[in-house]
């Protein structure tokens, strides 16, 4: 554990990537007791405001506190991204390991389905669920939670595969013990680390993700502060001030860069093929 | 003596093609020590994986205690027959959870059949005392031991259950002679002290000549011989097992055997000879051989599958 | 005896690890004579397939000390630049590995690998005189149809097939030194005894000389001519492998001789106890001063805090313990 941190600080991309997640996730966490003003009071009076002391940032077009919306939107992108990630991650696996276990008729029966949610275009998908479920945050989470399952549940079942005839597994078989404490104890510790790289790999997509299917109101409904509701708000008001846009854009693309180089540096130093520093 | 596990006839099919056992019958009774040899592709493997349910048989059932059939056994109660049988698994370091402390590892045993804790960690600390291993080897991950120590750590969890039999896939496999000594006595002390009973796979002639009661040499999934040690090691009755003896090289020219250098390799389990399945390659062969499939009979206090043993 | 194909003096081998520099050959001293077969046995970390990797100057890249001199027919091997080097590996220097699969090229048929190693090493070799000398080979190692084989790929083989191949192989190039690295445990018993008799059989047309690492005794004391025992990357006694079998001299060769089960029934040992050497072998991070034996050694003394080194005994036979010299 140690020695992976270290591999992921020690490299100059690593580090960078680590500071930012580190920021961003502190932002999301601490976004109700570290903003200056809350994100949704109205200011009509102040709206466009340039950056100033009193706005580090500048308000929007309803004079709200631009950098309160910024960091409360971190909030509502992390909360997104990890409950949709954890949502595709267990499912994923569950199914993967299945698979793994199945015979092969009832293999294919699940491999088929990830392969028809992995072609199913997501932007169709979201469609569909908005035109029956309505625009909602909920929602945005599912519909990215389903699209990202396929490949946990990939990944899963070519890690179980690796590892289901182990001798260790057949160690626990020959002490008695049950599908459950060998699945838990024993087979989910040598399966992990790849599926924790995959989805750290996986937070950048789905932040955008987010920001995308807000920024086209399909996602997160205002007046909740998300970055892609930001772009759109901002987008809207271009000509009265650039400010909202650029400020919004940057954040997200410093959050997704900062969770790409990290995710990016996690695998390098997991993968003890590439690690050949130790 | 009465007979713990016995094996009636068991057939096992891969695919429906291939034959890793071909009617197996073998009989382990209380306190003996039975070797089994045979080298790739001979079944001894899948034999000692049928004898602990890892696999289920296609054909033929192994009786537990001369009533119970395993698979019911299984069936019911899970766990009485792993208290009853352990396996020695054939690589020892593998066979213990790469990611968790050798402490975690010995305590499944405890938790898996809910024994008391303080009595089942006492087994514990007395089993490594006695396998010679210091208690600072609990708080190690498998990567940071030896193979030796890994054997006997695998020794130990085994023994936690206090089971009657052992099946034990290639004990010596990876060890250096300099230490295969210890690990044989030690398995031989156990035996004497708690009346164990063993079935040792090895193709180590050696080993299971010192250590066996009784050897049982298979052939291409079947048995072509069986016999106590000392008798078979002395007078070969099977070709096949004449050959495999003389292969053994020792250092001492007086104890060797004049070398049999069997023609061609051993055929696939897929499609075997038809008549004798070592007709291929015997040096005795005979044109019944090529179509005659021989049977398991008896012969002077032995079992041989040959129309024309030696002794 | 004749004088020695290969002398190896004061060979060192030094590597990094982790945990500091391992010192994996400690000062090798060795003559192995012409047209012998010489076998090294130890147990697994005494040095006996680094010793190998030294001769043919296959080695890791950790590697931070290659010491001393190893001299083949007057010439310095050590010495030579690569350059030069590679023409002798694979030319008067060749090896067997222990599983053929790793040394053959699974892309290629057997047949075109022969040819192009026969005519790598004898270029004036045009490639129809080069094939019918390798189907030769194949022939003289007890591979039927040979014609046929030369045009299979590796992985249609047998693992005892493909061990035969690569002894064709190394006989091609008709080297003065053939190296054979646990040529047979990767084999079936029968099968094993095949290759030890194509072995034996090669005595007769085979002029070079054979270094036959093992770690069966047993297998050693029946084919080979010398016997070397390592322990702990130093020699600790060489000699004639039936007298060194029958009358070991330094303690380490007579624990590891009473280790061997040696195909016998139990009764026949007094006291029905198999033998072992207590403790494990040397941590090459850890420099030793004195015997590298000394502590695993039953009968170690006072003096044995001392280094030992190799000393010859009037019939020839080295030992590298004191007790054994006076």
């Amino acid at each position: 554990m140690r020695s992976i941190f270290r591999h992921v600080a020690g490299s100059g991309t690593g580090l960078l990537g680590l500071v930012l997640v580190v920021a961003i996730v502190f932002a999301a966490v601490t976004a109700p007791w570290i903003s200056p003003y809350d994100p949704d009071r109205l200011d009509v009076l102040h709206r466009f405001a340039g950056m100033s002391g009193a706005h580090w940032l500048g308000t929007d077009h309803l004079g709200r506190d631009l950098l309160s919306r910024l960091l409360h939107g971190a909030s509502v992108a992390m909360a997104v991204s990890l409950l949709a990630i954890a949502v595709a991650l267990s499912v994923g696996t569950v199914l993967g390991a299945l698979a793994a276990y199945l015979p092969s008729g009832q293999e294919r029966v699940i491999l088929v389905l990830f392969d028809i949610i992995s072609s199913f275009p997501s932007l169709v998908l979201a469609l569909v669920v908005v035109a029956v479920f309505g625009p909602s945050t909920v929602n945005v989470i599912l519909i990215v939670a389903v699209t990202l399952m396929p490949q946990f549940g990939r990944v899963a079942r070519a890690q179980v595969l690796s590892v289901k005839s182990a001798p260790f597994l057949e160690a626990e078989i020959l002490l008695g013990a049950g599908w459950a404490r060998i699945f838990l104890r024993h087979l989910l510790p040598n399966i992990a680390g790849p599926l924790i790289v995959l989805a750290s790999v996986e937070v950048p997509v789905v932040i955008t993700v987010e920001a995308g299917l807000s920024f086209i109101g399909l996602g997160v409904r205002p007046p909740l502060a998300s970055w892609g509701t930001l772009i759109y708000d901002g987008y809207s008001y271009l000509s009265d001030s650039p400010l909202p846009v650029v400020a919004s854009c940057i954040t997200l693309s410093l959050a997704t860069l900062g969770f790409t180089l990290f995710g990016e540096a996690l695998r390098d130093a997991v993968d003890p093929k590439r690690s050949s520093v130790r | 003596m009465t007979t713990l596990i016995d094996v009636q006839n068991v057939s096992m099919l891969y695919d429906g093609r291939v034959r890793a056992l071909d009617g197996i019958s073998l009989a382990l009774r209380a306190r003996e020590i039975v070797g089994l040899v045979g080298e790739s592709g001979s079944g001894k493997t899948t034999l000692c994986r049928v004898m602990m349910g890892l696999v289920r048989p296609t054909g033929g059932d192994v009786i537990v205690d001369g009533t119970t059939r395993l698979i019911d056994m299984l069936r019911r109660d899970r766990l009485a027959y792993r208290r009853r049988a352990q396996m020695l698994q054939q690589d020892a370091l593998a066979s213990l959870s790469p990611r968790m402390r050798l402490r975690d590892q010995l305590a499944e045993p405890i938790a898996i059949h809910g024994m008391d804790k303080a009595q089942g960690w006492a087994r514990v600390l007395d089993l490594l005392t006695r396998m010679g291993l210091s208690h600072g080897i609990l708080d190690k991950y498998p990567h940071q031991i030896s193979g030796g120590q890994a054997r006997r750590v695998a020794v130990a969890r085994a023994l936690v259950l206090a089971p009657s039999v052992i099946v034990a896939d290639e004990p010596t496999a990876g060890l250096d002679v300099s230490v295969q000594g210890d690990l044989l006595n030690l398995l031989l002390d156990l035996q004497a002290e708690l009346g164990l009973t063993y079935l040792v796979a090895s193709h180590n002639l050696n080993v299971i000549r010192r250590i066996s009661d009784r050897i049982v040499v298979m052939y291409l999934g079947q048995i072509v011989e069986q016999g106590p040690t000392d008798e078979v090691f002395a007078r070969p009755a099977h070709p096949y097992t004449a050959a495999l003896l003389s292969t053994n090289p020792v250092v001492d020219p007086a104890r060797r055997r004049p070398r049999i250098v069997l023609e061609g390799e051993i055929p696939s389990v897929v499609n075997p000879p038809p008549g004798c399945r070592f007709h291929t390659r015997c040096p005795q062969v005979q044109d019944r051989c090529r179509v005659d499939v021989p049977a398991l009979r008896l012969n002077e206090g032995r079992e041989v599958r040959c129309h024309f043993p030696l002794a | 005896m004749t004088a020695p194909l290969l002398e190896i003096r004061d060979l060192h081998l030094r590597a990094a690890t982790q945990r500091g520099s391992a010192h994996i050959l400690r000062g090798i001293n060795l003559d192995i004579g012409a047209g012998r077969i010489v076998g090294v046995v130890g147990e697994s970390g005494s040095g006996k397939s680094s010793l190998a990797l030294c001769l043919l100057r296959l080695l890791p890249s950790n590697i931070t000390e290659l010491s001393g001199r190893m001299t083949m027919a007057g010439t310095e091997l050590l010495g030579l630049p690569e350059a030069q080097f590679a023409a002798w590996r694979g030319g008067r220097i060749a090896m067997i590995f222990q599983d053929p699969m790793t040394a053959l090229n699974p892309v290629f048929s057997i047949g075109t690998q022969l040819v192009d190693v026969a005519r790598r090493r004898f270029p004036a070799l045009d490639t129809k005189a080069a094939r019918a000398r390798a189907e030769a080979m194949l022939g003289r190692v007890g591979i039927a149809d040979p014609g046929l084989r030369m045009g299979a790929y590796p992985h249609q083989l047998s693992g005892g097939m493909r061990q035969r191949v690569m002894i064709a192989m190394a006989l091609l190039v008709q080297p003065d030194l053939l190296l054979a690295d646990e040529p047979t445990t990767a084999l079936d018993a029968t099968v094993e005894a095949q290759i030890v008799g194509l072995f034996e059989s090669l005595r007769a047309d085979f002029s070079g000389s054979i270094l036959f690492i093992s770690h069966h005794l047993g297998l050693v004391a029946q084919l080979c001519d010398d016997v070397v025992v390592m322990y702990g990357g130093t020699v600790v006694e060489t000699g004639p492998v039936g007298s060194v079998c029958a009358d070991p001299r330094h303690p380490y060769t007579a624990a590891l001789l009473a280790c061997e089960l040696e195909d016998a029934p139990a009764e026949n040992d007094g006291s029905g106890r198999l033998m072992s050497i207590p403790g494990d072998v040397p941590d090459p991070v850890v420099t030793q001063a004195g015997c590298v034996f000394a502590p695993r050694c039953a009968l170690a003394e006072a003096p044995c805090e001392m280094p030992q080194v190799l000393r010859r005994a009037p019939d020839g036979r080295q030992v590298a313990c004191w007790k054994a010299v006076s």
